[in-house]
């Protein structure tokens, strides 16, 4: 690893006073699980590293009955997924974080730094997309709130500006008769990094039989998570039905840009979309016909 | 420039003068010669380098030592009492739950790590916990056991 200055800032606009300071040369650190990889590796050569970690206002998941669901960008995974208001308020959170890489990396790898890594490869994304989530955003300037999947750009690009760093992730209330699941797919060992995950959730009407708001988030397949808005327009308006499941499967499958790589090849991946939206779908229309 | 801080390593306060760039690994190994934890693949996946930090296992290959001021650190070196080896090291021996011995102190930290959060594990749940401690010399029958012995199941 390259030397580099070390800061610790203890505020957020210090954080964000010292990486305007900093500019192209400075680095956010949080958790490190990926940043660490990458600068031993010599990808990354920050000339500064700010590490947020001692910012005790980044911490932290709450509810409140009208903003939603709270989760501070230095949660960890391992927080997630044994915290007791996730478990009550969205414990399919519980369930993906139960399969992300491994009990070491849950331990110090952070929601915001997951979100703002950029990394394709990965779960969060997909199912806080697949939920409406938003990011605070908090920058020398002031604060802003966007929605998660306009923050994506690229392969590890992001909207962030330089100066920019991600505060919370905000989770507005589900509307009632909605249901939501999340299936990731490993084509090699179980604590590899997903092949393909798919998130699927569904708000009916009063009926409870037809699908009123439908999303489906497609991960690891492209260069940003990808809502496949074309199956969604298909199975929005209508009750299920097996034929149109069918349907919106292959329009999914259409709908994203995969690599071949040594977790499968492009036709493979495709395929396995179309199978997981088919699989999830029916499990979050189901939750949504109890909820 | 190098910066000072101060760590518990296996009970003891410690204090260091460490480099920002160095990880806790290099630090515990080089610095005050806790040679247990050992270097595999570098990038968090084989868990031959997990030390716990605040009672939680990390890959301390990719912890940075700055990042751990303040911390509390257990070693392999820390776990067995005045005299006494741990139950789970007995259990490790008892099942032979090791041939060449590099991953082993990364399970048995692991396993630690994991009864203090839940002390009766069932074997799904062993399984998952340890899911990436890797060894290469294909022990986990026996290390499973181990571990159920110790959990008392």
């Amino acid at each position: 690893m390259k030397p580099f200055e070390y800061l610790e800032p203890t505020t957020v606009s210090e954080a964000c006073a010292l990486l305007k300071k900093g500019g192209a040369e400075a680095r956010v650190f949080a958790g490190g699980a990926l940043m660490t990889i990458l600068m031993k590796e010599g990808l990354l050569q920050p000339k500064t590293l700010i590490n947020i970690k001692r910012i005790s206002g980044l911490k932290g998941i709450d509810f409140h009955p009208q903003e939603g669901l709270t989760i501070g960008a230095l949660v960890t995974h391992h927080e997630l997924e044994t915290s007791k208001v996730i478990q009550e308020r969205l414990p399919i959170l519980r369930e993906v974080e139960k399969e992300v890489a491994n009990i070491r990396v849950r331990n110090v790898a952070t929601v915001g730094g997951n979100l703002a890594s950029g990394e394709p490869l990965t779960d969060l994304p997909q199912v806080f997309i697949a939920l409406d989530a938003r990011v605070k955003i908090a920058s020398s300037g002031g604060e802003r709130v966007i929605l998660l999947e306009e923050l994506y750009v690229d392969y590890y690009q992001t909207r962030l500006a330089e100066d920019e760093i991600i505060t919370q992730v905000v989770v507005p209330p589900l509307p009632g008769r909605s249901g939501i699941e999340y299936i990731r797919f490993s084509s090699s060992s179980v604590v590899d990094k997903p092949c393909v995950g798919v998130a699927t959730r569904v708000t009916l009407g009063p009926d409870r039989k037809t699908c009123e708001s439908v999303r489906i988030v497609l991960g690891c397949v492209a260069p940003t998570p990808v809502r496949a808005r074309k199956a969604e327009g298909l199975l929005a308006g209508k009750p299920l039905d097996p034929k149109l499941l069918e349907e919106a499967a292959s329009l999914a499958a259409g709908e994203c840009h995969p690599l071949s790589d040594l977790r499968g090849s492009e036709p493979y991946k495709r395929a396995v979309v179309g199978v997981l939206v088919k699989r999830a779908f029916p499990r979050a229309y189901e939750r949504a016909q109890q909820g | 420039m190098k910066k000072q801080i101060h760590v518990r390593v296996n009970g003891l306060e410690t204090e260091l003068e460490v480099e920002p760039r160095m990880t806790l690994l290099e630090v515990v190994r080089e610095q005050l010669g806790l040679t247990g934890a050992k270097l595999g693949c570098d990038i968090q996946v084989c868990g031959a380098c997990t030390l716990l930090l605040n009672g939680k296992p990390v890959s301390a290959c990719s912890v940075l030592a700055v990042d751990a001021d303040g911390g509390d650190v257990l070693t392999i070196e820390g776990l067995a009492g005045q005299g006494s080896l741990h139950p789970l090291q007995e259990a490790f021996m008892e099942f032979g739950a090791l041939q060449c011995g590099y991953c082993t102190s990364g399970f048995i930290l692991t396993a630690k790590a994991m009864l203090e959060e839940n002390p009766r594990p069932g074997e799904a749940e062993i399984r998952s916990y340890l899911a990436g401690n890797f060894c290469r010399c294909g022990c986990y029958q026996e290390i499973v056991q181990a571990i159920k012995r110790v959990a008392g199941r």
